[in-house]
């Protein structure tokens, strides 16, 4: 016997609230697209599959569709990463200024150890990411959602610490 | 300067070329009867530029343009064969094939493949792509019911997703991923089920997407292509019949613009296998004054139905199946004209499956080719009053209605592909399988005819493989029949019938096979049109 | 937080004049410093002579392609069509590597911004713009929402229409059409054109796309005119105006730097930007972003910021975004973390580019793991020529740039590896 996990919706109440809102922006519903997928990680903190059924339905295009636009962009996650997730700069102006020491010394004290594997207590998910933007900045450092610029080995296990 | 007749001229390749404005240059080059090498550009399909495999020269353009999304312009110049353009094609060819696992051994593509096609052409004769790498590796993925997904030889030329969405408007299918990642996807929770979805196995360029009943079939240089018409519908779609070693292993469309465009429904893709079924009428047969059934030649059968018909007089009934030819139901018709006759079909009743992206093409309910063509010759739809008039007339005849539950007081005379299948014991009183004579007939593979479709377009299909045994086309044998019962010659050929029917039967006048060509024609609107 | 330098004596503080002016960042902090008067002034004239001011100003397109602003204004359908909606997409996807300008636009002056928007708008006749803003700019997005918010709340927009659009991760989407298929909820593919978006853009309405930087300097123009505009240009009179200059890698004091049009590389990198670390030289520089070819020493030493500057050096102004190498750097490694960049950022639309990108990185992996070949270098040349001028969008041709002058200029860095005359690198 397999027990069939029931999948809520993300969409409900205020969530929903705010699609609707979203909706009046756009002339068409497909466009609410990014949006509505990013709500959906805001709530669940990843994008499953069962949810690009749910956003496919609301916005009026097939799954497949919505699957092609979540692998689309890196920043939607398809399976769940850590309570803390940490994206580094390695693009070359930062790796000029060291940022591969940066990532080595997140890997070290997050616990994290390999890139894209989260920490054994959940916590912790490094990542290398492609130009941040912020090249005069090096290096610069996403974590969740903290724009963190300037970042050097030395001060990864402060920022470490903050979010712990 | 414009042209008087408002067409766009141009040189390909030093040919002068006029074409209608807003041409493509890959459309245009055709009518010069250079084909531009291609993956993503299809004529059925939106276009979407990214193959990039159509590189020209364009004079005065400072780079190399694709083909396939260029219009034409007055004055153009165009160099297919350029050495830049060359260049730029095998270029492409190069990067197309560093990840294609050259599985051409055991690819049902090999032989009509694209990517074989082209490298073979005008490729690289060797990679300097390093061994040391490795080839990107995706499993095999069950896609649909008839549809096998081979990622590996994928070339992202987007034809199969661009089909469901832009023809079949169901978007299943997707490109998942970036950059070299990238594949063809589709939603776990989704299938590729859609009534029309085997067409992307066809549009497919190499082979990616596979038919699964089609797998390890045949090599496609073993089969024999024939033109046909889908039986399958009243839609009358234009097909062609792949036969390897006279067994039709395929369907694929041929293209029509006015009937199907390049596409046909799955239903009339699988509707092929009763074309090869073994337990067929093979010789004609005579009931006995015993009752049981003999085996006979030609002559003997034919004489016993010249000597019936020529016996009997007042009411006669044609029991018809609406997939056979049009000449077949003229001769039936012409054979009972001495009667006071009546003609009629079953039709079968399916749902109605459209393709939504296309106007006036769908798999249709009446789940028959030729109902129209019947119509035409006085046969109707009572199929019922038609069964109870039999019971009391003095000659039935059953066109290739095997399953006819017909009790006549008069003689039975049945023309079948198949043997009875009525369900009664063999020689039981008043049954089909009591008639008088059994005659052996030809399927649609084995002879030529034409069927009239829905819309009135009278379309020829052409014998893709040998009949069984004795069987002879119903034209054939009803001719044959009316020269015995004096009614003139027996004619020669298909086309000999269609002549007659067309100088008989106005709707048809001024059509023949030769004006039909294999794209047909429809009734009225070429009426009186010589040949 | 990153705090943006005191200006320079040589440098024209324009657009950067408030950086790091947290006042400036509020709707009435912005109206005490003569924000939202150029606005006035605009909407008090007819929309074609908006138009025009800018077309003389001389302005050009600061996203990289330097495309004139006011002209591009002028393919907007001039009678409007009632059904066809007019849009105006603001291209903050800002990613090409070494560039940082617009972010600091708009976590300084996001009125700014806002004002060349309306003025814009009010130019092409628009109804609603998109901000498009790069998903990785969590505080940028952050301030613009909050001016964007205060802005209406003063009934600034009048009945415009303005909304804030968050990417999600992917560098094509700054590549005009692509950013009109995100906008649209669709993957960043870049379209063919034409159809061009003046004519069939966002939703399939008249559509046009600027840079952030481009429409900060909008109302600077308004106020100022067209004559005072043209007249800032230091060398080829094709460029005028400022631009900011993201200078980043090996220098002694990174960050954005506005001088006219014209001013000398050298002086950017030399003196205004502090020059290389101590006892560290100059090799190369890239000028403007990632997607332009390197320069070497002299080059960069010769090499005037405008069009015409950089071009004449054999590389391009891009978007400013200006990488220095020092002597410590190992070209072959940069180079091939630039390509690895460009195959993670394709978006698999044509073949050149999705197989193109991929195989030039591994053929530079394989050099650096010393594993390399003579003709390996040959090759990435020839498929450097296959990449260039054949696809729907830049992209491909980006990935080929760095590599192709990186080889003419650097080789003796790849021959050492290929030789074995450097150690190998472990990938």
């Amino acid at each position: 016997m397999s027990v069939v996990e029931e999948y809520q919706p993300v969409f409900t109440g205020k969530t929903l609230d705010r699609l609707r809102e979203i909706f009046t922006r756009y002339p068409t519903k497909a466009a609410a697209m990014l949006p509505a997928l990013w709500l959906v990680q805001e709530a669940r903190g990843w994008v499953s599959d069962r949810s690009m059924v749910e956003v496919g339905e609301l916005l009026g295009v097939t799954p497949a569709h919505v699957r092609g636009v979540v692998t689309f962009y890196t920043m939607f996650h398809q399976h769940p990463v850590g309570r803390n997730f940490v994206q580094v700069c390695t693009t070359s102006p930062c790796n000029l200024c060291g940022a591969e020491d940066v990532v080595q010394a997140f890997l070290e004290h997050t616990g994290a150890r390999e890139l894209g594997a989260t920490s054994p207590d959940g916590a912790w998910t490094v990542t290398e990411v492609e130009c941040l933007g912020a090249c005069g900045f090096a290096t610069p450092v996403l974590v969740n959602a903290d724009f963190v610029e300037s970042v050097t080995p030395e001060r990864v296990p402060e920022i470490v610490r903050k979010y712990k | 300067m414009p042209d008087p007749n408002g067409l766009v001229n141009l040189t390909i390749d030093g040919a002068p070329v006029s074409v209608p404005k807003g041409t493509l240059v890959i459309e245009a080059a055709k009518q010069a009867g250079i084909l531009v090498p291609h993956y993503c550009y299809h004529p059925g399909l939106p276009v979407a530029g990214v193959c990039r495999m159509c590189l020209v020269e364009i004079e005065k353009a400072p780079k190399l343009q694709i083909a396939c999304a260029t219009p034409v312009t007055d004055g153009m110049v165009v160099h297919t064969q350029s050495r830049q353009a060359r260049d730029g094609r095998m270029g492409v060819l190069e990067l197309l094939l560093i990840n294609h696992p050259l599985d051409c051994p055991i690819c049902d593509q090999a032989g009509e493949c694209e990517l074989q096609d082209f490298t073979f052409q005008e490729g690289r004769p060797a990679t300097r792509y390093s061994p040391a790498y490795a080839k990107r590796f995706n499993p095999v993925e069950d896609f649909g019911p008839d549809v096998l997904f081979v990622p590996n030889r994928c070339i992202l030329c987007t034809r199969c997703v661009r089909f469901m969405e832009d023809v079949a408007q169901e978007p299943v299918l997707n490109v998942s991923e970036r950059g070299d990642r990238a594949y063809i996807g589709i939603h776990p929770d989704a299938r590729l089920d859609h009534p029309w979805a085997g067409n992307v196995v066809d549009l497919c360029p190499v082979g990616s997407l596979l038919s699964k009943d089609f797998l390890h079939k045949a090599r496609a240089w073993e089969l024999d292509k024939t033109a046909s018409i889908c039986t399958g519908c009243s839609q009358g779609c234009n097909i062609t019949l792949d036969t390897r070693d006279d067994v039709v292993v395929r369907i694929r469309p041929r293209p029509n613009l006015a009937v199907n465009r390049y596409f046909i429904c799955d239903h009339g893709r699988m509707n092929y296998r009763w074309m090869n079924r073994g337990d067929r009428s093979e010789a004609p047969l005579v009931r006995q004054p015993d009752g049981t059934a003999r085996a006979v030649d030609w002559d003997e059968a034919l004489e016993r139905a010249a000597a019936i018909l020529r016996g009997a007089g007042g009411a006669a009934v044609a029991l018809i199946s609406p997939r056979v030819s049009t000449e077949a139901l003229f001769l039936a018709r012409e054979l009972l004209a001495s009667f006071e006759w009546t003609g009629a079909y079953q039709l079968v009743m399916g749902e109605e499956a459209p393709l939504a992206g296309v106007p006036d093409l769908a798999l249709r309910a009446e789940r028959a080719p030729n109902a129209r063509g019947a119509d035409l010759l006085g046969y109707g739809p009572d199929y019922a009053a038609a069964l109870r008039a039999a019971e009391q007339a003095a000659v039935v005849l059953v066109l290739d209605d095997p399953q006819a539950a017909v009790r006549p007081a008069g003689a039975l005379i049945y023309l079948g592909t198949v043997p009875p299948e009525d369900g009664s014991d063999p020689g039981a009183d008043g049954t089909l399988r009591s008639a008088e004579l059994v005659l052996p007939i030809a399927n649609v593979a084995e002879e030529e005819g034409t069927f009239v479709n829905r819309d009135g377009r009278v379309q020829r299909y052409v014998q893709a493989k040998p009949a069984p045994g004795m069987a002879q086309p119903a034209w054939w044998v009803l001719g044959a029949l009316g020269a015995r019962l004096g009614r003139g010659t027996a004619p020669a050929s298909a086309a000999e019938v269609f002549d007659r029917l067309a100088a008989s039967v106005p709707a048809f006048a001024g059509l023949s096979y030769a004006n039909l060509g294999l794209g047909g024609r429809v009734i009225g609107a070429d009426a009186g049109v010589p040949a | 937080m990153g705090f943006p330098h005191n200006p320079h004596a040589r440098e024209t503080v324009l657009l950067s004049q408030y950086f790091g002016d947290p006042e400036a960042r509020s709707y009435k902090g912005w109206v005490k410093r003569g924000g939202y008067e150029a606005l006035q002034q605009a909407l008090a004239m007819p929309p074609a002579a908006v138009t025009d001011v800018v077309k003389e100003s001389g302005l050009r397109g600061r996203g990289g392609a330097g495309f004139p602003t006011g002209l591009k204004w002028t393919f907007m359908p001039k009678e409007k069509d009632k059904k066809k909606p007019h849009y105006l997409c603001v291209n903050a996807d800002e990613s090409e590597p070494g560039t940082f300008k617009d972010r600091e636009i708009m976590r300084w002056t996001p009125h700014a911004l806002l004002e060349g928007t309306l003025i814009t708008m009010h130019a092409i006749q628009a109804d609603v713009a998109y901000i498009y803003i790069r998903g990785e700019f969590t505080e940028p997005f952050a301030v613009m929402e909050q001016a964007l918010a205060e802005a209406t709340a003063a009934k600034a927009l009048g009945t415009f229409k303005i909304y804030l659009h968050k990417g999600a991760g992917a560098y094509i989407c700054g590549e005009e059409t692509a950013l009109m298929s995100s906008i649209e909820g669709k993957r960043g593919n870049p379209r063919i054109k034409p159809p061009f978006p003046a004519a069939f853009g966002v939703f399939g309405m008249p559509t046009t796309i600027n840079n952030v930087e481009t429409l900060a300097v909008v109302p600077h123009i308004i106020t100022h005119g067209a004559a005072w505009h043209k007249a800032m240009s230091l060398s080829s009179p094709k460029s005028t105006g400022t631009k900011l200059f993201s200078v980043c890698g090996h220098i002694q004091k990174p960050g954005n730097y506005e001088v006219t049009m014209g001013f000398p590389l050298k002086d950017l990198v030399y003196e205004l930007a502090g020059g290389m670390r101590p006892g560290r030289t100059l090799k190369a520089c890239i000028p403007g972003g990632s997607s332009v070819p390197i320069l070497n020493r002299e080059e960069t030493e010769r090499c005037l910021l405008d069009y015409e500057g950089c071009v004449a050096e054999g590389t391009l102004l891009g978007s400013g975004g200006v990488i220095v190498f020092d002597d410590s750097a190992d070209m072959v490694y940069q180079i091939m973390r630039l390509a690895r960049f460009y195959a993670h950022e394709s978006c698999a639309q044509c073949t050149q580019c999705r197989e193109g990108t991929a195989w030039t990185t591994k053929i530079l992996e394989r050099v650096l793991a010393g594993q390399g070949k003579m003709q390996d270098l040959d090759l990435l040349l020839d498929l450097a020529e296959n990449m260039t001028g054949k696809t729907i969008c830049v992209l491909s041709d980006s990935c080929a740039a760095p590599v192709v002058s990186g080889i003419k200029k650097f080789r003796g860095e790849f021959e050492d590896y290929i030789a074995g005359r450097r150690r190998a690198m472990v990938a």
